[in-house]
């Protein structure tokens, strides 16, 4: 990989500035980016969306920034309101009379800079306004588009930038190059006397990781590993292939997030895999599932399965035997995997073979209340506290099942978590799905 | 201009005007949305097409789900209200079902006057509290523009007009059924280029949404 | 002759004061009078000076005048009018041609300033005029010399008050109501297509003893056209619990129910047929089964059909002309503004992939 590529954003020229703008553009350099992304980002979807809006407020209700604050701006669909000043005035087939009538005035720079908060401190991109919109409207989608503006243009938090620049040198956000793994696989393989193959020429899967397990929860590599074994799968790492997290699709970096999409899709083409397991990461699941073969121009040659849909098939052909765990456990469902990702039942098929006391959160999954650390947030650390603000609302969803142990299966819910924890010296930890199932493997006779 | 001629103006070329707008309307909206670029997803969907999903999206978002009722539910119900007794109305009342004919060639029994005028009248009622929520509210207050406003204004108009010709308020019958036709055109032809659209819009959009979520097997 | 009283010509033929005071009860009847006003009319009809009445025609079919002279009652009513003031009348009288004339200008004379002008038809302008003659002389110029020398004018019939018939479009004739010619003095219109001859008698005689009535906006008098058919019809019930006649010959024809959906025009026309009604109190319209035309409403000609639902459009152009039109018109309108915006996109696109460097196809 080239780094030049990094041309494609404004940063490339120089690193980040400190001020939450990247590069050294103009002000109108940036909003010509920034508007050049929009239009080109339209279609008949985010069309729908922008033109169906009533103006009914009740997406506010349904999100945890308005929920935990009561400010107006963070109305879901107000964070959008660039875009959609800009199809309005631009796109949409009433285009020439918004701007005949001067309905909708021009985007500026000012705007833009104005709504990088709205953008990307206060959305964790969780869909929960998308299921009480009475129009159906996937503001989510909206958001991530207009944040591809904003990539253009070079108005990204730094702190989200940072991990995306930095993805796209050294093919991992948080520091995880291919040394780094390496080294980690081998003292994991050392300390828990565990078999992780890595590199394997062939194999039947191949297994991918967060960058935020092999960096914070090397573990959970671990127990993957465990859990591969134990089942007695043809699987493998890949040097070449392994980090799932991307976040170049959370800051709004097209191109890096094709770049670390088709690392993946490269190595399991190398080794002829028929199966792609994401391992406990929510934006993975989103990235990879959902739009890796978007990216690819063409269906993918494999499947691709959240690591706990992998579990569950597994249970249920008999592959996969656990010991009880009878302890009361309450589940938070990872927006993406579970909300915006289809993955509900495989991890209550887990939790019932575990013949764990399940403690199902208030409203969920599908109105399950986010950690609030989703879509890039938990990086930007002048959100914490706002994020602290509606992480109260997942910590009493959490004590209201009164259950004895978290878990989850996203570990960018659990680094949210455990930030919250500490936080507010909580006294609840929240665990991994994974590392449950590999602590309660059944003993093979 | 008198009660006589503003009827005549109302139900000839004002109401082919307006007939004319809102088909020219409509059809301009939806074709500038659906031939711009499709976007296509190539991903393995989880559980079939989505159209299933799509469609039952179109009847289940009428209401809220369960989870976020105790946050919503009382002002859907002022909605409903709204919009119920606007159908009513608008439906059942055999004036109004004789313009369909005329239109459509479809007809069906009408309802008596006094549940017609009940129906309007608690509509008209719904409909002003909603104007009060959305000039109080301060989410509302942040979303609302010159679209929201007009677009109530011309929802209340044939409200009120159709009611004061019903009970014969405002003395000159003819200037007030000729007023009420006149609002009802004006509806007719604003709809398409308002936030009015969203009666042919939401059966799209949730359509795009629950097929959407449907091929993931996404709770819609 | 002329300083005789109502009463003296009715004693002198012969009428008993007891006859007089019928003719006076069913007159306020008709004019739906309270005891006072009507003990006060029949006062004043007994020392009420004979009235003159000159009645010419314009643009018309003599329906009114039918109408007139058939009515039953007030029978005395009418025998007062045309027995006894009619002063003149081209369609009753026995002369013709010059004669004619010439007992027109007498009656003026004797009564010039004072008398009563009775008009039925509308006035043409178009050609000068030409379309409506008499003697040689052209309607415009004949009643507007003969309003000259009116108390009041009376314009009978719809045609007289709104223009009627010969108004409706296209309005070959260019025709207008009296109204139109006469703007100096009073003029009452008692619409109709034709009117009720009690109407016309009553307010008549209204006239003669208090002078001009309570008028509307379209100066028909109040008595007779304050309320409108479908305040009045006995149908309403059927209206307000929607039930409808859907033809001429179903169930609810049968049943009497309302006739809205068959297009009657009761709930915009203003007149006295529900209460006076027709053939000597027979019956109206409706009654009879059917839809109230709306013939003493201006322009009941073009209100789309007589058969037209109040509620629905009266088709002022082609339907399918318009939806055909609209959709075509639409549909381009969607594509250009979708291409123009398809074009602006393809810009951006390539703007984007000449500042991108990255590889066209990541797999390759
Ligand atoms: S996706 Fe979630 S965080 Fe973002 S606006 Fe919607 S409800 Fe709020
Ligand atoms: S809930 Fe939907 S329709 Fe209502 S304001 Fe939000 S986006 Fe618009
Ligand atoms: S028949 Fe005509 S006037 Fe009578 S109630 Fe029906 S609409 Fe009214």
């Amino acid at each position: 990989m080239n780094t030049t590529t990094l041309g494609a954003g404004p940063g490339a020229a120089r690193a980040p500035v400190g001020d939450n703008k990247q590069g050294s553009l103009s002000d109108a350099e940036r909003l010509d980016r920034a508007m050049t992304s929009f239009l080109r980002d339209f279609n008949t979807t985010s069309a729908l969306y922008l033109e169906a809006c009533v103006h009914c407020g009740q997406c506010a209700e349904a999100c945890q920034y308005y929920v935990q604050t009561g400010d107006p701006k963070y109305t879901p669909i107000w964070k959008v309101e660039p875009i959609k000043q800009a199809y309005k005035r631009l796109t949409g087939p009433l285009a020439p009379l918004y701007r005949l009538f001067g309905l909708k005035k021009a985007v500026t720079i000012e705007e833009l800079e104005q709504w990088q908060e709205l953008l990307y401190d206060s959305c964790t991109l969780c869909g929960r306004c998308t299921l009480v919109c009475p129009m159906g409207i996937d503001i989510p989608s909206l958001v991530l588009a207009a944040r591809h503006g904003m990539q253009e243009a070079g108005l990204v938090p730094d702190d989200l930038w940072g991990p995306t620049e930095r993805a796209r040198r050294e093919g991992s956000p948080l520091g995880a190059t291919k040394q780094v793994l390496k080294e980690r696989i081998a003292w994991l393989t050392d300390d828990n006397n565990v078999t992780i193959p890595l590199d394997r020429e062939q194999a039947d899967i191949l297994v991918t990781i967060s960058s935020v397990e092999i960096m914070k929860y090397p573990q959970s590599i671990t127990a993957m590993a465990r859990v591969m074994n134990h089942i007695g799968a043809s699987w493998t790492f890949r040097s070449d292939g392994y980090e799932a997290t991307n976040f170049n699709m959370l800051s709004g970096d097209r191109t890096g997030q094709r770049e670390a999409t088709m690392r993946l899709i490269n190595a399991a083409l190398a080794i002829n895999a028929k199966t792609v397991i994401l391992p406990e990461c929510g934006h993975a699941y989103q990235a990879f599932r959902w739009a890796g073969a978007t990216m690819y121009g063409r269906p993918l040659p494999f499947r691709v399965v959240h690591i706990s849909e992998y579990l569950a098939e597994e249970l249920r052909a008999g592959r996969l035997s656990l010991k009880s765990d009878a302890r009361s456990m309450t589940f938070h469902d990872p927006c993406q995997i579970a909300r915006r990702g289809g993955v509900t039942e495989a991890p209550r098929e887990i939790f019932r073979a575990l013949g764990a006391d399940l403690r199902e959160m208030g409203p969920t999954p599908a109105g399950n209340w986010c950690c609030g650390g989703g879509g890039g947030v938990i990086t930007i650390h002048r959100a914490d506290s706002l994020r602290h603000r509606v992480f109260h609302l997942k910590m009493q969803q959490v004590e209201d099942t009164g259950a004895a142990l978290l878990v989850s299966s996203c570990s960018n819910c659990r680094l949210t978590f455990d930030d919250g924890q500490d936080f507010f010296h909580w006294d609840k930890t929240a665990h991994s799905l994974v590392e449950l199932v590999a602590d309660n493997l059944a003993e093979r006779h | 201009m008198n009660g006589a001629s503003v009827l005549d103006f109302a139900r000839g070329p004002v109401f082919e005007i307006a007939l004319a707008m809102l088909i020219f309307g409509i059809a301009w909206r939806l074709v500038g949305i659906f031939a711009l670029r499709r976007p296509v997803d190539y991903s393995e969907p989880r559980a079939g097409t989505g159209w299933g999903s799509g469609l039952r999206m179109i009847v289940s978002r009428s209401w809220p789900r369960r989870e976020f009722r105790e946050r919503v539910l009382h002002w859907d119900i002022v909605s409903y209200i709204f919009h119920v007794g606007y159908a009513v109305a608008i439906l059942g009342y055999v004036p109004h079902i004789m313009l369909i004919r005329n239109l459509t060639g479809l007809q069906w029994p009408g309802l008596p006057g006094g549940v017609i005028a009940f129906a309007a009248g608690l509509s008209a009622g719904a409909l002003l509290a909603l104007l009060g929520h959305r000039l109080t509210s301060p989410v509302l207050r942040r979303l609302s523009n010159f679209d929201d406003y007009f677009s109530w204004l011309l929802a209340f108009t044939p409200l009120v007009t159709g009611l004061m010709a019903y009970y014969g308020i405002g003395g000159n019958y003819q200037m007030v059924l000729g007023l009420h036709i006149l609002a009802g055109d004006i509806l007719f032809a604003w709809l398409p280029f308002g936030k009015i659209m969203h009666v042919i819009l939401l059966a799209f959009s949730r359509g795009t949404t629950g097929a959407a979520y449907g091929r993931r097997g996404a709770p819609i | 002759m002329t300083d005789e009283t109502i009463r003296d010509v009715l004693t002198r033929r012969g009428l008993s004061r007891r006859a007089f005071l019928q003719v006076c009860a069913s007159v306020t009847a008709a004019l739906a009078l309270s005891p006072a006003e009507a003990a006060d009319m029949t006062k004043r009809l007994e020392t009420a000076e004979r009235p003159t009445v000159i009645y010419l025609s314009y643009q018309e079919c003599t329906g009114c005048l039918e109408s007139l002279t058939r009515s039953f009652s007030p029978g005395i009513a009418s025998l007062i009018f045309n027995d006894i003031s009619l002063a003149y009348n081209d369609t009753l009288q026995a002369a013709a041609g010059q004669a004619a004339e010439t007992a027109k200008d007498t009656a003026m004379k004797n009564a010039w300033g004072k008398y009563v002008l009775v008009v039925d038809g509308s006035v043409p302008l178009a050609q000068n005029g030409a379309y409506c003659a008499v003697a040689g002389r052209s309607a415009v110029s004949d009643l507007k010399r003969a309003a000259g020398g009116a108390a009041a004018v009376v314009a009978v019939g719809t045609c007289a008050a709104f223009g009627g018939l010969p108004y409706a479009a296209p309005n070959p004739t260019g025709a207008v109501p009296v109204s139109e010619i006469v703007r100096d003095r009073p003029v009452i219109n008692i619409s109709g297509c034709p009117p009720i001859a009690e109407v016309i008698t009553g307010v008549i005689l209204y006239y003669t003893t208090f002078g001009v009535p309570a008028l509307d906006h379209l100066h028909r008098p109040m008595n007779f056209y304050g309320n409108t058919i479908h305040d009045r019809c006995y149908r309403r019930p059927f209206y307000d619990r929607g039930m409808f006649a859907k033809t001429f010959d179903d169930e609810g024809a049968r049943q009497g129910w309302c006739l809205f959906e068959l297009g009657c025009k009761g709930p915009i026309t203003h007149n006295a047929c529900p209460t006076t009604k027709w053939n000597g109190g027979t019956s109206y319209p409706i009654e009879s089964g059917h839809p109230c035309l709306g013939c003493s409403e201006p322009g009941f000609w073009d209100k789309g059909g007589f058969y037209k639902a109040l509620s629905t459009p009266t088709g002022h152009w082609s339907r399918t002309g318009v939806v055909s039109g609209a959709v075509a018109a639409g549909v381009a309108a969607g594509l250009s503004t979708a291409a123009v915006a398809r074009a602006r996109q393809g810009r951006a696109q390539k703007k984007a992939a000449s500042a991108d460097s990255e590889p066209k196809n990541p797999t390759s």
